[in-house]
């Protein structure tokens, strides 16, 4: 176990780990700020304004109007753009940006000539879009390259490491059994890369939840499948090790060289929406899309072929993902306990 | 055959190219040595007979276990390698008591069993220190100490004398010779031919990955029958014993000793040199002792396969 946590050529993978954590409390610390500023610039207003406020203002209405209805703005830019060279000289045009809070939500108000050309409110909480992001994140980056790499990293190295270390022979020469030893050393693998990715898991979790206000947070996790949700992430963080771990365990066992196996299944994997029904089934990200928790919508205009990396337009139903999975992992320890009983102790052509 | 470790027509090709050939064995208790130059063949073979590899042609079985079985197999045979690379991160007693636990053995037993294994290697003062800083010959004491822990009924030693110091290397001895004497088989390869002879009960010589001899050193020798045999013989007439030996038609050359007290015979057939030493005695010659010069596993390898390799 300590040499499959510890292993220093296997350190990488914490990092890999760490990274959205890291990015979710950037993202935290980003949002806390801007609510600051979103506070300052209410308590500079003249009014205290409401959301509703804020929503009512549109393009065409005249400054005069906003001003009217919101009060002088906290925060006011002007500027001028000289235009052309006419007979009459140059054409100035007056240009105003104001800013308005409600404490959370900012608008921002661009007028041209004294009439609103461009209204934007930036919601300070917009729970589903955050949960959009976040999944957006866990399924692009978390599952598909951290957990993808990281799983990479531990199970290849369980006998290829050994290898490399020349002390394979001392495992294979203990009176167990190799299928056993294969067991142990998987469930080692399991334990490690578990532990690091569902805690990176529940970080993440955290961080991305920390920059709420208490009330806003519980209307998240207890009105808003958030508990739920959260749960089900580190449910497939779990099953993603299972997956990807039993793929790279056998494949350490085959390949001398990690990168050919490493393309292969990051192929087959990201070409998974393209594959016909069967050999969907034979893929770990299949059923792991169909068991993640929020969709993400395909932004609009994107091809198609490129929305399906996206959606799952036929997901399988959790309990057959979680069995599927099962299924094809088992299936891939069995290539494993075949191999390892095959396996020769030959250093020197490593 | 149960109570042997039986080689059957065993072959090992990594490739194209040959570990081992057509080898056949039949390897009862006591000390049997394996010689022969590098590249010879002998750590294949101890690979093979421990299922670290697999022959390409033939079987292999231990005592009555087939070498695919390790659940069976290691609980009565301990291997110590050449492979100079050791756990990382752990102390000489962790890294035997670890082994032990895996055997199925408590903690408790594991310890007290390690422990007895390293003092029977003389490692008991670095036992706790960490194996990273020990020094060539410790490492192979401790690789010892791992393949005997669990006190196997085999040991196979892939040439377990180097980097021992005198002391270190004779205390080796007397342990295989005690394992041999309860009745256990300790296999072992080495390049130090004297050690061999003096320890070994019988021989496989191997050259190119063909075994080209094996038994007893002595019957090894009686059976090249193309090289004359050599006996000193120590008397106090040898130019009178000189001409009667030149006599004889098995006779090849005579030599007498600077010290006019013995000479060396080169002789086709030994045996009936034997039978003619009471003619001697009758002749008044008194023989003071005799010995063969030459039955010994050096001149056994330098007949067979060369001096090129050989380490006096």
């Amino acid at each position: 176990m300590k040499k499959t946590f510890l292993a220093r050529r296997g350190l990488w993978i914490y990092f890999l780990a760490l990274l959205p954590v890291l990015l979710f409390v950037l993202y935290s610390i980003a949002n806390s700020y801007q609510m600051r500023q979103s506070s300052i610039v209410a308590r500079q207003g003249e009014k205290q304004l409401t959301f509703q406020d804020l929503r009512s203002i549109q393009p065409g209405m005249t400054t005069d109007d906003v001003i009217a209805m919101l009060g002088k703005p906290p925060v006011r830019f002007h500027w001028q753009e000289h235009r052309g060279q006419g007979p009459d000289g140059a054409i100035t045009i007056s240009h105003e940006q104001y800013r308005y809070s409600d404490g959370v939500n900012d608008l921002y108000v661009t007028a041209t000539e004294g009439r609103v050309e461009n209204v934007h409110l930036q919601e300070g909480y917009n729970l589903e879009r955050d949960s959009t992001v976040f999944a957006g994140v866990f399924q692009f980056f978390f599952l598909r390259l951290a957990v993808f790499f990281g799983c990479l990293g531990i199970f290849m190295n369980l006998f290829r490491g050994e290898i490399l270390d020349r002390s394979l022979h001392f495992y294979f020469l203990a009176p167990i059994r190799r299928e056993v030893l294969m067991a142990g050393k998987f469930i080692a693998g399991l334990l490690a890369t578990c532990v690091i990715f569902v805690t990176s898991e529940l970080l993440q979790n955290v961080a991305f939840l920390w920059h709420l206000s208490p009330a806003v947070r519980d209307i998240y996790l207890y009105h808003n499948h958030g508990l739920a949700n959260a749960v089900v992430y580190l449910g497939v963080t779990a099953l993603a090790c299972v997956g990807y771990g039993s793929f790279f365990l056998v494949a350490g066992m085959l390949f001398k060289n990690p990168i050919l196996p490493t393309a292969g299944i990051l192929i087959w994997e990201a070409l998974n929406p393209f594959l016909p029904a069967l050999l969907k089934q034979f893929s770990v990200i299949y059923y792991l899309k169909a068991l993640c928790p929020v969709d993400i919508p395909a932004p609009p205009g994107m091809p198609p072929l490129l929305a399906l990396l996206i959606s799952n337009p036929k997901p399988v139903s959790p309990p057959l993902a979680i069995i599927g999975l099962l299924i094809v992992a088992a299936i891939a320890l069995y290539a494993s306990s075949l191999q390892v009983r095959r396996m020769e102790i030959n250093y020197t052509t490593e | 055959m149960n109570d042997r470790i039986i080689v059957e027509d065993v072959s090992k090709f990594y490739g194209e190219i040959l570990g081992v050939n057509r080898v056949n064995l039949s390897i009862p208790p006591g000390i049997t040595s394996l010689v022969g130059p590098n590249g010879s063949g002998k750590t294949t073979l101890m690979n093979l007979m421990t299922g670290l590899i697999r022959p390409t042609r033939g079987k292999i079985s231990v005592l009555g276990c087939e070498t695919n079985d390790p659940e069976k197999l290691f609980k009565f045979v301990g291997y110590s390698t050449q492979f100079d690379a050791l756990p990382k991160g752990l102390t000489g007693m962790q890294f035997v008591q670890s082994y032990l636990r895996l055997t199925g053995l408590d903690a408790e037993a594991a310890e007290q069993l390690a422990m007895q294994a390293i003092e029977r290697v003389g490692l008991t003062e670095a036992a706790h220190r960490n194996i990273a800083g020990y020094s060539k010959g410790m490492r192979q004491r401790i690789r010892l100490a791992q393949a005997l822990a669990h006190n196997p009924k085999v040991l196979i030693l892939d040439e377990p004398l180097n980097g021992l110091d005198p002391l270190a290397r004779s205390e080796m001895i007397a342990m295989f010779q005690w394992a041999a004497g309860q009745g256990y088989y300790v296999i072992i390869s080495s390049h130090i031919l004297h050690e061999v002879d003096m320890i070994s009960d019988q021989v496989v010589l191997m050259s190119n990955g063909y075994v080209v001899a094996e038994g007893s050193i002595q019957s090894v020798r009686s059976e090249i029958r193309e090289h004359p045999t050599q006996i000193l013989i120590r008397c106090n007439r040898p130019r009178e014993l000189a001409a009667m030996l030149m006599s004889s038609k098995d006779t090849i050359e005579v030599s007498i000793h600077n010290d006019e007290n013995g000479l060396l015979l080169k002789t086709r057939s030994a045996d009936d040199f034997y039978l003619t030493l009471n003619k001697l005695a009758m002749n008044g010659i008194e023989v003071e002792s005799l010995a063969p010069a030459d039955d010994d596993v050096l001149s056994v390898y330098e007949y067979l396969i060369g001096s090129e390799e050989v380490v006096r």
